[in-house]
């Protein structure tokens, strides 16, 4: 037995792994890092007296604390017309300058060189002379054809003094790249090796000393937040299904009665019914009906209630975070109560006709003992690998439960981390969903063949 | 096909639930195909800010304004514009989605089902030949047309790449193929395990819940239709594939295909002649019965206003409305009927169509 579960818990490594890695190189792929908007008000507020330059060094300070100017993988394949030190330009607006330019022009050199002459001409700047060449820095910017940012240049040079030693450079700099013209490099690939110092590297490692990183938002640790929010979601999760099982098995047991004709012929398609009520309406409908001062105000609408929870017996606090749950515990409830149902009584339906049955009725027994007795337990063996199953709607169910009735739950930090694009979390959540997952599964086997005997000796 | 149609028509005559389902979804499809015909009052993004709230058959109105027949949302949209075009928007997104993925689940599920782990052999020089050619392809056929886009360039350079991707992959893999089959190791047969391959592919696509797999990838990529309908393709066809691959095992053992098989037919004909007909019953009834799921999960990321932008009609943005101001039932109570409903006669119709299927069995 012990053999089985470590060889299933060693296959399941490749797939998590994968899992994990996709998710957060795809992260990374994508343009706009988290904060590039903090930088991009270039007004200072009226709040923050910071200046350009400021916020500036606070960015990149804040980019290397969290890795993220180091390159993303071990090794990066990029076209030959793009500049290798691509990756350590910030912000991200240069970045984009710098691959235009060196498109453009075809000669990703000079481009670089240009680009950083112009960049040290513009910190060497005084205010007025910044407030001079704006016009002309702007156009160079945002320019199109090469006539344009010559006739930027040549503004420049009419503007500022001469005796700059970094105007010179810009001007050397900018007439080289003027003249190179745009080729086919860009067909030709360029390989480069980053070794170990890499944002994949740094990351995995973090990983496989347990450490998933730090949230982008506020700093704190990845396993602080997710372990701030999955108690709510644990307690949420068990109680439902739990709840759910035992009503399920309640109404399977009365619709498998011989005299459960009337059960049968409303349960089952009012069932039917409330299967096809998607979770959201079902949460949002029993919200407008039973949680609202202009119908019935039955139950507190959102959060938790967390006021004065110290000087309260757990009892108290269990019967405060059972009113705060009852609406979303019933939601979940009655949204998988269909699916569940429906296969208890299809296992017990398909027990009901066996021989073994039918000598428990016919040596007398009470129905109810027939059924609790007889059929239950060898229903119940198709039913374990089912709830293992069902765990990834139960969780789905979760994620929009928490959003709607506002449980500061992992769900409702998911969808936070997705609208914020806080992408440690989001891989943090990930893996945890995906372990939790692989448990479930092992942790059915391990009821399948504790309830079959058949099984454990097949199995050993 | 013709076995569809006799189930269809039988089922007709029989089952009123069933009449009543195809009518409800052939009255809805008729709407939103004629859409643009309907004298409707108001368009579905068209805000009337002078009647905001309105509850449903208030027959106050204002003159010079056609009614609105069941209310306004909180800025004055039109609930009656939102349900219909809606309706239009959500088969528009489900129905290539579940096409495009049921078409991909089926090929690869009947030919997981079919070529088995043992059945497919291939040389080993060709393999690693194709995964190498792979590389340029990468390279000159994705990476390059992105780069293209990015910066905006002409035609003429994407149908340079095209052609450099063609051209240096391809010869590329008859080269390597040709070098490395003069090698002793690599010049072997060997089983490729098409099964083994596929139920990986499921089970690492699965190991994570659908919608918290959705959601992670809306983070990523940019909110437009074309992409969520991409990620929804990539998420639905593993039911599909599941279900194609177990029913093809089971054509396998039936005696008509034996018969095919010691005949000596090349696998394609196999495929296409002898399975494809058996298996279209079932995936279309998968195919139902996913539609309504994609129904589902299309209105609950518009209720949460991820993955798709704000001014896409939908069910579930006009439902996410009544978060703003929860007097307002028929915001959940029209588009969560309407939802329900089209779900209900979805599932009514798969249902019953794959009861008697299973009855003819």
């Amino acid at each position: 037995m012990t053999n089985f579960v470590f060889r299933r818990l060693l296959l399941a490594i490749p797939t998590l792994w994968f899992i994990a890695s996709a998710i957060f190189l795809l992260s990374k792929l994508m343009p706009g890092a988290f904060g590039s908007t903090y930088l991009a008000e270039q007004e200072a507020g009226y709040y923050s007296k910071s200046d350009v330059a400021a916020r500036d060094r606070n960015y990149r300070q804040f980019l290397q604390t969290t890795g993220q100017d180091q390159p993303l993988f071990y090794f990066s394949v990029t076209s030959a017309a793009l500049p290798d030190t691509l990756h350590r330009v910030f912000p991200e607006r240069d970045r984009d300058f710098l691959k235009k330019l060196s498109w453009q022009y075809g000669n990703p050199d000079a481009a670089a060189r240009f680009f950083r002459s112009l960049k040290e001409m513009e910190a060497d700047l005084s205010e007025t002379e910044r407030l001079q060449v704006k016009e002309n820095l702007y156009t160079m910017y945002s320019h199109q054809e090469p006539g344009e940012l010559q006739q930027a240049l040549a503004g420049i040079a009419a503007q500022l003094p001469a005796n700059s030693p970094y105007q010179s450079e810009v001007l050397a700099n900018g007439s080289t790249l003027v003249v190179s013209s745009p080729g086919y490099t860009y067909l030709f690939p360029s390989v480069q090796w980053h070794g170990s110092e890499n944002q994949y590297h740094r990351w995995l490692a973090g990983l496989l000393k347990g450490s998933l990183g730090t949230s982008l938002r506020d700093g704190r640790p990845v396993a602080t937040v997710l372990g701030d929010a999955i108690g709510n979601t644990w307690w949420l999760l068990l109680a439902s299904i739990l709840l759910a099982t035992l009503l399920a098995m309640e109404l399977a047991i009365l619709m498998v009665r011989r005299s459960g004709r009337v059960w049968r012929s409303t349960l089952l398609p009012s069932l039917f019914l409330l299967d096809s009520v998607p979770l959201f309406v079902l949460a949002m409908l029993l919200l407008v009906l039973l949680a609202n001062p202009a119908f019935l105000q039955l139950f507190p609408v959102y959060g938790m209630g967390y006021y004065n929870a110290y000087d309260q017996s757990w009892l108290q606090q269990t019967s405060q975070w059972l009113q705060f749950m009852a609406l979303p515990l019933i939601c979940l409830v009655l949204a998988n109560l269909p699916y569940l149902t429906n296969q208890f009584y299809q296992a017990m339906a398909a027990v009901a006709g066996q021989d073994y049955i039918r000598t428990a009725r016919a040596k007398g027994l009470p129905e109810h003992l027939v059924i609790r007795r007889h059929m239950l337990r060898n229903a119940l063996l198709p039913v374990i690998t089912l709830l293992s199953d069902f765990l990834p709607a139960l969780v789905a169910g979760a994620v929009i439960i928490e959003t709607i009735f506002a449980i500061p739950g992992v769900g409702r930090l998911l969808i936070d981390a997705v609208l914020a694009r806080d992408y440690p979390v989001i891989v943090g959540i990930v893996v945890i969903v995906a372990v939790f997952r692989l448990l479930s599964h092992l942790l059915s086997d391990l009821l399948y063949a504790l309830a079959d005997p058949r099984i454990r000796s097949h199995a050993s | 096909m013709k076995n569809l149609w006799h189930i269809t028509r039988e089922l007709w005559q029989e089952a009123l639930a069933f009449r009543l389902s195809m009518l409800y979804l052939l009255l809805l499809a008729v709407v939103a195909l004629a859409l643009p015909w309907l004298p409707l009052g108001y368009g579905p993004n068209e805000l009337d800010l002078e009647q905001i709230n309105q509850a449903p058959f208030d027959w106050v109105t204002k003159a010079n304004k056609p009614r609105h027949w069941l209310g306004t949302d909180g800025l004055g949209r039109d609930v009656l514009a939102n349900i219909l075009h809606g309706a239009r928007t959500a088969f528009a997104i489900s129905l290539p989605v579940m096409l495009i993925a049921s078409f991909i689940g089926l090929l690869l599920g009947a030919m997981a089902g079919l070529f088995g782990n043992r059945r497919l052999h291939l040389r080993r020089a060709f393999v690693v030949a194709l995964l190498i050619g792979l590389l340029p392809f990468a390279y000159y056929g994705i990476y390059l047309p992105a780069l293209l886009f990015s910066q905006s360039a002409a035609y003429s350079d994407f149908i340079l790449t095209g052609i450099a991707a063609v051209c240096v992959s391809l010869p590329l893999v008859f080269v390597l193929t040709f070098l490395f089959n003069q090698l002793p190791f690599l010049n072997k047969k060997i089983h490729f395990p098409a099964d083994e391959l596929l139920l990986r592919l499921i089970e690492i696509q699965t190991s994570i819940p659908r919608l918290v797999l959705i959601l992670v990838l809306a983070a990523i990529v940019l909110p437009t239709l074309l992409a969520l309908s991409v990620l929804l393709v990539l998420t639905f066809w593993t039911g599909t594939a599941r279900l194609a691959r177990a029913e093809m095992l089971r054509i396998r053992e039936l005696p008509f295909f034996e018969a095919a098989i010691s005949l000596g037919f090349t696998q394609k004909r196999l495929l296409a002649r002898h399975a494809l007909p058996h298996l279209l019953g079932p995936v279309l009834v998968a195919f139902s019965f996913g539609l309504a799921g994609l129904l589902m999960l299309e209105s609950t990321l518009s209720f949460l206003n991820i993955g798709v932008s704000t001014d896409l009609v939908s069910w579930g943005r006009m439902i996410a409305g009544i978060r703003t101001n929860t007097a307002a039932w028929w915001l959940v109570a029209i588009p969560g009927a309407v939802l329900s409903f089209t779900v209900l006669a979805l599932q009514t119709v798969s249902y019953y169509v794959l009861r008697s299927l299973q009855n003819k069995n």
